[in-house]
């Protein structure tokens, strides 16, 4: 369904000594069609970046992102645009992805217009078993955001989202500014949605157990890399990666491994492996030359030099 | 002695659409050298609460009740008495990092006010006792950091640096409301365990919404739902055998425990129901739950909790 190859994004600083900030550096992947791929990292390691360029909110510095068969970065605005409402992306704080000033059935049938041919009958109804299908009541549709929980205007997002019918949906830590009961409630509709509709989804966190519930494979990033990619139970029971351990280690919060030296920026490194300068395992190889991918069991790669 | 005794608590609103019944008769002992975590989801009153402990809502607000610090009621004070403790013997530290700071002081500075307001050290000393403090919440450099702004710290920096600010007076009591929120897990890691050992000496009301965070700090767990506490406990005793569904319910919503959500939402504190205040998410809800409202019961040693299953 969706083909990532080698894509970059880097960020320039600076007019006449440019810095680089390599916030997503040659990243491949696939996700294939009905399957949800989470991406786990934490924050500033690239991962709202990679969600942004493979949907070309922002233009990649190199790569290819495929899309169905077409190549969505050397696509032309008019051809892209009408794939757009195929392919959506749901951000990360709900209250600022929706406009203030529009009462929540307005926002909701944004999209419906867009679409064209549809009277307003039409649209009031399908409205309303969109409000349905997220689990809200028909009375919200008269309301604003501010007057609905974060929990709410969520699942307003997502409505949007559906109103389009997608095939492929970027999710960008939908549930992290959510209390645990609510977080429960979206990502089981997620669920649900997932299993009703076929969708392919792409879902992004810092937050592992959540991933874990949500996805099939998943993927580790770390400083603009992909350090390792499974199966989730692979990630789970055979982590490989020594940053990916430290991510699951399965004891309380504070037995965790603790990362002390903070990293550095990104634009800091040349050589080497990303992972090197926090590395419990690290040797000196590990700072002169950039591992490469290596396939660790069926569909289970590794970004280590020192895995065998 | 108790560093902290709260006595039938009520802290309410007006507001346009009628009175917010933020915190509803709550009673809540912190001993010394005791850490007690106050769990509850968002809106439920947890900060108003430790807003009402540290006396920093509005003067139209309704607050009765007790709250005796060291046996004085800080209610009683005035806004006088009320400063030289604010900051010096009890300090709070604030929820979300990027607003609670100045972002237009230098860091250093933020922390250095807080010391010659409250240990009348000269203003150079005062600074150098902010270097200290950035370096015991070990911010890399803590020298050159210290003059730098907020908007060059990163997330877990900024937190450490509220977190140097509220311990940077020698307080016997801290608040810390949800410390963690927003954080990822290898930060959220490092600041619990520098909040652990940073606070030994000392007693402190953590206020999270999660769990498992709570678990790493305190001694003691209260449960907050609708602006009463739910249930009280040792932190073991929570997690071993949580007493009150609306704690089970919590836990069950983990993701690492099933995902199952407690159905509904909470009720609005303007229009609190009669009876008991899960009545209506509760799966084990029975008739007589709709009209009486429970009353805290102890089950076992120190085990307290607020439903009419255990009457």
């Amino acid at each position: 369904m969706i083909e990532v190859e080698n894509l970059k994004k880097y960020f320039s600083s600076g007019m006449l000594r440019k810095r680089y900030v390599k916030a997503v550096d040659d990243v491949s992947f696939h996700i294939e069609k009905g399957e949800t791929l989470g991406l786990v990292g934490e924050s500033g390691c690239g991962k709202t970046t990679i969600g942004k360029a493979i949907l070309k909110l922002i233009k990649p510095t190199s790569g290819r992102v495929i899309f169905d068969g077409v190549d969505l970065l050397k696509l032309k605005k008019k051809k892209l645009r009408r794939l757009r409402p195929r392919m959506q992306m749901i951000f990360q704080d709900p209250d600022s992805s929706l406009d203030p000033r529009m009462k929540i059935g307005d926002s909701i049938a944004e999209p419906l217009k867009l679409q064209g041919d549809i009277n307003k009958g039409e649209i009031k109804g399908k409205i309303l078993e969109l409000v349905e299908t997220v689990g809200l009541n028909p009375e919200h549709v008269n309301r604003y955001p501010y007057q609905l929980s974060g929990g709410q205007n969520q699942r307003v997002v997502l409505a949007r989202i559906l109103a389009l019918n997608p095939d492929f949906i970027i999710a960008d830590e939908p549930t992290s500014s959510l209390d645990v009961s609510v977080q429960a409630q979206i990502l089981n509709m997620m669920n649900d949605l997932k299993r009703e509709i076929h969708l392919t989804l792409l879902f992004i966190s810092h937050d592992l157990e959540v991933v874990r519930c949500m996805s099939d494979r998943i993927a580790v990033m770390y400083q603009g890399k992909i350090v390792e990619i499974g199966k989730t139970e692979d990630i789970f029971d055979y982590a490989k990666h020594p940053y990916t351990n430290t991510l699951i280690s399965p004891t309380s919060i504070g037995d965790r491994v603790i990362l002390d030296r903070d990293m550095k920026n990104a634009s800091d490194y040349t050589l080497g492996c990303v992972f090197y300068q926090r590395c419990p395992f690290a040797v000196e190889r590990c700072s002169k030359k950039e591992p490469e991918m290596i396939e660790i069991g069926k569909k289970h790669y590794v970004l280590c030099d020192r895995v065998t | 002695m108790s560093v902290l005794e709260i006595i039938d608590l009520k802290t309410w609103f007006q507001t346009q659409d009628g009175l917010v019944k933020a915190v509803n008769s709550v009673n809540l002992r912190i001993e010394k050298n005791e850490r007690v975590g106050l769990v509850g989801e968002t809106g439920c009153g947890k900060t108003v609460l430790s807003f009402s402990i540290i006396r920093l809502l509005q003067p139209t607000t309704m607050i009765e009740g007790k709250i005796l610090y060291k046996s004085k009621d800080i209610l009683k004070l005035s806004e006088r008495e009320m400063q030289k403790i604010r900051g010096k013997e009890i300090a709070m530290i604030l929820q979300n990092p990027t607003t609670a700071l100045n972002p237009v002081l230098k860091v250093g500075d933020q922390i250095a006010e807080a010391i010659w307001l409250h240990q009348g050290l000269k203003k150079k000393e005062a600074k150098e006792k902010a270097v200290e403090m950035l370096e015991a919440v070990k911010i890399p450099l803590a020298e050159k950091r210290a003059n730098e702004y907020p908007h060059q710290f990163s997330g877990g920096m900024k937190e450490r640096a509220l977190i140097a600010i509220g311990l940077a007076c020698c307080t016997s009591l801290i608040i810390a409301d949800e410390p963690t929120r927003g954080l990822d897990v290898t930060t959220k890691a490092q600041i619990i365990k520098l909040m652990k050992d940073m606070t030994k000496q000392r007693s402190m009301l953590f206020i999270t919404h999660d769990l498992e965070v709570a678990a790493e700090i305190c001694d003691n767990i209260a449960m907050m739902y609708a602006g009463e506490l739910v249930e009280y406990a040792k932190t073991d005793d929570v997690f071993k055998n949580p007493l009150h569904p609306y704690t089970q319910g919590i836990f069950n919503s983990l993701p690492n425990r099933g995902l199952k959500p407690i159905k509904g939402m909470s009720p609005s504190l303007i229009d609190l129901p009669s009876g008991c205040r899960f009545y209506q998410r509760c799966d084990y809800a029975r008739e007589i739950c709709k009209n009486r409202h429970p009353e805290m019961v102890e089950m076992e040693n120190g085990h307290f909790v607020r439903c009419l299953l255990y009457d």
